[in-house]
C-alpha cells in the first residue's frame, strides 16, 4: 500500500492535499461564478495561482 | 501544437521509467542468470498489460465530459507536480541528482554480495527482482500513458511518443549499458514535470468551465509561467539551502 500511495501521491503529503485545496478552492470559484465572464476569462490563471501556492507549499520554502 | 507537447511528454516519461527498469534487468542478467532476468521483465509487461486494460476502459467509461477533465487534470498535477517538484530539487542540489547508470552499478553491487544461484535450477530471486523493478517503473508508465490517452485527441500523439520511447530504450539496450551514463536524467525529468504540470492545469481549468483565451495555444504561456515558477524555486532553494538537503529529501533518501 505505501508503494503505491508513493506512485500516485508522491513522497509527501503537501502536494496531494495542496493539489485538492487548490482544485476545490477553483472548484467553489467556478460554481459561485456560473458562466460569468470573469471566471472563464481569469479562471484558468486563478487555478494556475492556487497550484503554484501548492507546488511552493510542497518544496517546503521557509522564510 | 498540443499533439507535439503531448507526444513529447509521453515519449520522456516512458523513456525514463523504462531507462530505471532497464537498469535493474541488466543488473539481475550479468550478476546473476539473463534467462531469470528477462523471464521476470516478460512477467511485468504482461502484468502491466493486464493493468492498463483494467485502468485505461475504466478511466474513460466512468468519467464523460468536464468531470473527466477535471479527473485527467488532477491525476497528471498529481504526477507533473511531483516529478518536477523532484527536478527542482535536484537542479537546486537538494536532492541526489537521478542516474539509472549509478541505480545500476549499486544494484549490481547488491545482487553480488548475494548467495549465487544454485547450478541446474532457476534463479527465482533474480526472476522477482527484475519482475518487481520493470512492474513497479511499468505501473508508472501505465498511469501517465493512461491519463494523456485519456483526454479528448490524446490517444494518438500518446501512443507515436509511446512507441518511439520504447523502440529507443530497447535499441539503447541492446547496444549496451553505456547509454545510461550519458543521459541527463534529472533535467530530462524535470521537464517531463514541467510538460504534465502544464496539462494538468490546462485540462483542469477546462473541466471547471474556463474558456482559455487563446484556446490551444494557452498551453505555451502556461508552460512559461510554470518553467519560471519552477525556475524562481531553483534559484531560492539553490541560494537559501547551500546545497543541503531539507528534511523530506534526508528522510526520502
Amino acid at each position: 500500500m505505501r508503494t503505491v500511495r508513493k506512485l500516485v501521491l508522491g513522497e509527501t503529503w503537501a502536494l496531494p492535499i495542496g493539489i485538492a485545496i487548490a482544485v476545490g478552492i477553483a472548484g467553489i470559484l467556478s460554481a459561485i461564478a456560473g458562466s460569468a465572464d470573469w471566471w472563464e476569462d481569469a479562471g484558468g490563471f486563478i487555478l494556475l495561482a492556487l497550484l503554484a501556492c501548492a507546488f511552493v507549499a510542497g518544496l517546503g520554502i521557509r522564510r | 501544437m498540443t499533439f507535439v507537447l503531448t507526444a513529447v511528454g509521453a515519449a520522456l516519461a516512458v523513456a525514463l521509467e523504462l531507462f530505471e527498469a532497464l537498469a535493474i534487468v541488466l543488473a539481475v542478467a550479468l550478476t546473476r542468470r539473463p534467462a531469470a532476468a528477462l523471464a521476470g521483465a516478460a512477467a511485468a509487461v504482461l502484468g502491466c498489460a493486464v493493468v492498463g486494460v483494467l485502468v485505461g476502459p475504466v478511466l474513460v467509461a466512468q468519467v464523460a465530459g468536464d468531470p473527466l477533465r477535471v479527473v485527467v487534470g488532477v491525476l497528471l498535477l498529481l504526477f507533473g507536480m511531483e516529478w518536477m517538484r523532484k527536478g527542482v530539487l535536484r537542479l537546486a542540489g537538494r536532492r541526489a541528482r537521478s542516474d539509472s547508470y549509478a541505480e545500476f552499478v549499486a544494484e549490481r553491487e547488491a545482487l553480488a554480495e548475494g548467495e549465487p544461484p544454485a547450478a541446474g535450477r532457476f534463479d527465482w530471486p533474480g526472476f522477482v527482482i527484475s519482475f518487481k523493478g520493470v512492474f513497479l517503473e511499468g505501473v508508472e508508465v501505465i498511469l501517465i500513458v493512461t491519463v494523456l490517452a485519456a483526454r479528448p485527441g490524446g490517444l494518438a500523439p500518446t501512443v507515436v511518443g509511446s512507441v518511439a520511447a520504447l523502440l529507443l530504450v530497447i535499441g539503447l539496450g541492446l547496444v549496451l549499458h553505456r547509454p545510461l551514463r550519458r543521459l541527463p536524467e534529472s533535467e530530462l525529468k524535470y521537464v517531463v514535470g514541467l510538460v504534465l504540470t502544464t496539462f494538468g492545469t490546462f485540462f483542469c481549468a477546462e473541466g471547471l468551465g474556463v474558456d482559455w483565451p487563446l484556446a490551444d495555444a494557452s498551453l505555451l504561456i502556461v508552460l512559461a509561467i510554470w518553467l519560471g515558477i519552477s525556475q524562481a524555486a531553483v534559484r531560492v532553494l539553490a541560494g537559501a539551502g547551500g546545497g543541503r538537503p531539507s528534511r523530506v529529501e534526508e528522510a526520502a533518501a
